[in-house]
């Protein structure tokens, strides 16, 4: 049977180069619209002297920059940005493997305990940082009141665990480890139950044990699948705000803010929105190398 | 091959049909919603706090704004947020250029002038009918440069000492002074082990106390032109002294504080002084009756220059410029001041009128209080407009003042200062630096 000449608009549908572009193209507006708009303003924001309060501006160079470089609070943000994220990971990989090869052997409640594990991970951000506020509280400390019960502490010595710079660094470290621990878990568990088999037991029977296994074979051979993991956590930790927020906004009095933090308390609280988009530019280089880094492992792995 | 047509045809023919259907669906839509609106009454919309005294907004909610909405065929939508979202909802309604007919600041929102009407003629209109707006309301809701009221202020809230009497008899003496809270709090901390907790952190409750104490010594943020003058002697004095009052009375919970914290602390007990409006005392008569009755109000200690105090909050609706029913608010305004005593009594006594004669009989009803212990506990608070006074003081609250106040420049230079992260003259020195770029900021603008 002869098909009908392609003729007007109604015949578009039947041609795989356009009908493609056409079913992408909603996802490619949702891009533009909820990224790349927001970040070409963030750009022209940067540069200029706008506020919350107005809706007009003017270009003032890089003024913005300037002023945030001379600030010590930025200072100090930028270097909690890189202390939590690398802190953060170093832990998270650490008690990911750990529990990656747990979750390998067969025990009772292993299906429990699966779903306990992707717990934090699922549950919005915000409401497990509540969570977390409330067992970091000075008062209700559900921490302190059983360390109190252990007889590790007395309520003389009660940490305050918000209210002492070191201690409000490790508390938020905690959280992002709780939050991003399931997440590398799952991702190390997966790479793991793809290892050859034979390789393990090959060296089981050469006599290798369990560390030498662990340290010479099985971390080798899981790195690019970790590297997509510390990838992952790296990206999302380090452009966190919401537990900076919701924990200790960015108290004791500056001590604990990060980058995107400190953004929102200038630009959207202190209505400086173009000194708040400056700092949140300080993010995308950073991010973009990381993703180019993201892009070549997965590659390299997809070829291998 | 006729199979492939057959399949070719079944895919163009179903996206033909759902992107037609989908055209017409938009083209018809506008239809039905004239249709809808033209049948429906005005509508009203207000965002505002979570009152601290739930009363209130029972109140608020349930009785006077569907009785008004009732007179005036309007719907009325309350929307209640938490005090620390204020400003990110304040930003996010400017950005879109859309939300609210009524928005209510608890801090002169200075930064939105531009976003804002004219309230020149609600405030005249009300002054011509309950008389003059508090001194200390009109310089939280007017700028002087370009002679407009940029909010109204419809309440102020007093910000008393709140102290355990049986606490601080022991000590034999009571908060009355600064020097008081030092001595006496650090007594009261080494005998009973109950600190003192005037919080140290980026909330609400330590930019107010913090500058009481500074008003106090005599510090100011800007004098009277709007100059700054932060980093002053009389500065420096209330650095350091709020860095001993850290270090003899109090714990570190204090920088880890929200707004609600000093209530909790207080209710279970542990603290000796706290300075709060009386939220703290109301919630006590509700939920912990015991400590209601050691709970006890005192005026805002006085300093070595005088005895000042901020406003704990301050009440301030703005009518956006994009705001739908303008009318609608000022009506709303005009009407919530007729009947303010209500609100006040509503209000637990936490809401004082920034028009003072709308309550003419509020020192009668202060001083007999049915659930107060002692009746008369509240009575103080009658006081307050004497030596309060508003964010700014001796200036007006202005928009380099307001971007201070929201970016916490003063807790923390307080805060720095208290943990020795700074010393005390490089805590002022550091908040004059940051003061200066965000008031040479404002000039320009």
């Amino acid at each position: 049977m002869e098909q009908r000449s392609g003729k007007g608009f109604a015949h578009l549908f039947d041609r795989v180069e356009w009908l493609g572009p056409i079913m992408l193209a909603p996802a490619i507006l949702y891009i533009l619209a909820l990224i790349a708009l927001p970040f070409c303003l963030a750009l022209l924001y940067s540069v200029s002297d706008v506020t919350t309060g107005r809706q007009s501006l003017s270009w003032v160079g890089l003024e913005n920059f300037r002023g945030i470089l001379d600030s010590p609070t930025f200072r100090q943000a930028l270097k909690n940005t890189f202390i939590f994220t690398f802190v953060s990971q170093v832990l998270v990989m650490v008690l990911a493997q750990i529990m990656a090869l747990a979750l390998q052997q067969s025990f009772p409640g292993k299906p429990l305990v699966r779903f306990l594990l992707l717990l934090p991970w699922v549950s919005p951000i915000a409401l497990g940082t509540i969570g977390w506020k409330w067992m970091y509280d000075s008062l209700y400390s559900v921490i302190n009141w059983t360390l109190q019960a252990l007889h590790l502490i007395s309520p003389a010595t009660w940490p305050y665990w918000l209210g002492e710079p070191d201690l409000a660094m490790i508390a938020v470290i905690l959280v992002h480890v709780w939050r991003m621990f399931p997440f590398a878990t799952v991702i190390l568990l997966a790479g793991l139950t793809s290892l050859p088999t034979e390789v393990l037991e090959a060296a089981a029977v050469d006599g290798a044990g369990f560390w030498r296994r662990l340290f010479q074979i099985i971390l080798p051979m899981l790195r690019p699948i970790m590297t997509v993991a510390v990838l992952f956590g790296v990206v999302f930790t380090f452009a966190d705000m919401t537990v900076i927020y919701v924990l200790t906004r960015g108290g004791p009095y500056d001590s604990t803010h990060v980058l995107g933090s400190l953004a929102f308390f200038v630009g959207i609280i202190g209505g400086d929105l173009g000194e708040g988009a400056a700092i949140s530019i300080f993010l995308f280089p950073l991010l973009v190398m990381v993703a180019i880094v993201m892009l070549r492992i997965a590659r390299r792995t997809e070829v291998d | 091959m006729t199979s492939q047509h057959k399949a070719a045809l079944s895919r163009r023919e179903l996206l033909k049909t759902v992107g037609v259907g989908s055209l017409a669906l938009a083209g018809f839509a506008p239809l039905f919603q004239t249709s809808r609106a033209s049948a429906q009454p005005k509508t009203l919309k207000i965002l505002q706090w979570s009152h601290f005294v739930p009363r209130y907004d029972e109140w608020f909610d349930k009785k006077f704004t569907k009785e008004w909405g009732e007179q005036h065929n309007t719907q009325v939508i309350v929307d209640h947020i938490s005090s620390a979202e204020i400003r990110a909802r304040a930003a996010a309604e400017v950005a879109a250029q859309k939300g609210h007919d009524l928005f209510m600041f608890l801090d002169p929102p200075a930064v939105y002038e531009a976003q804002v009407i004219e309230h020149n003629e609600l405030v005249q209109e009300v002054e011509r009918k309950h008389g003059k707006l508090l001194e200390l309301a009109h310089k939280s809701v007017y700028n002087p440069k370009t002679k407009k009221y940029f909010g109204f202020s419809d309440s102020w809230v007093p910000d008393p000492g709140n102290y355990r009497k049986d606490l601080w008899d022991t000590v034999g003496t009571f908060p009355d002074t600064w020097d008081d809270v030092r001595v006496g709090g650090a007594k009261i901390k080494q005998q009973a082990g109950n600190p003192v907790g005037i919080g140290l952190s980026q909330e609400l409750d330590t930019s107010m106390a913090m500058r009481a104490i500074m008003y106090s010594f005599g510090s100011h943020e800007q004098n009277e032109d709007g100059q700054l003058t932060i980093n002053s002697k009389e500065t420096l004095e209330a650095v350091k002294f709020v860095r001993a009052l850290y270090q003899e009375t109090m714990t570190p919970e204090v920088f880890t504080w929200d707004v609600s914290s000093n209530n909790r602390f207080m209710l279970a007990g542990k603290g000796s002084f706290a300075m709060n409006a009386i939220s703290i005392t109301r919630s006590a008569e509700k939920d912990v009756p015991e400590m209601s009755k050691k709970i006890q109000l005192a005026k805002t200690p006085a300093g070595p220059v005088r005895r000042m105090g901020l406003e704990h909050v301050m009440s301030v609706y703005v009518i956006w410029k994009f705001a739908e029913n303008k009318e609608g608010a000022k009506q709303f305004l005009l009407d919530l001041v007729d009947h303010y005593r209500t609100a006040f009594l509503e209000s637990e006594f936490y809401n004082f009128p920034s028009f003072p004669n709308t309550v003419p009989d509020l020192r009668e009803l202060i001083a007999k209080d049915p659930k107060g212990e002692p009746p008369d506990k509240y009575s103080i608070l009658g006081d307050f407009v004497q030596f309060a006074t508003n964010v700014g003081y001796p200036g007006y609250s202005t928009a380099a003042i307001d971007e201070v106040f929201s970016t916490f420049v003063i807790p923390t230079m307080f805060g720095k200062a208290a943990r020795d992260e700074l010393s005390p003259e490089e805590a002022v020195k550091a908040a004059e630096r940051e003061m200066k770029r965000i008031f040479a900021k404002w000039e320009k603008a």
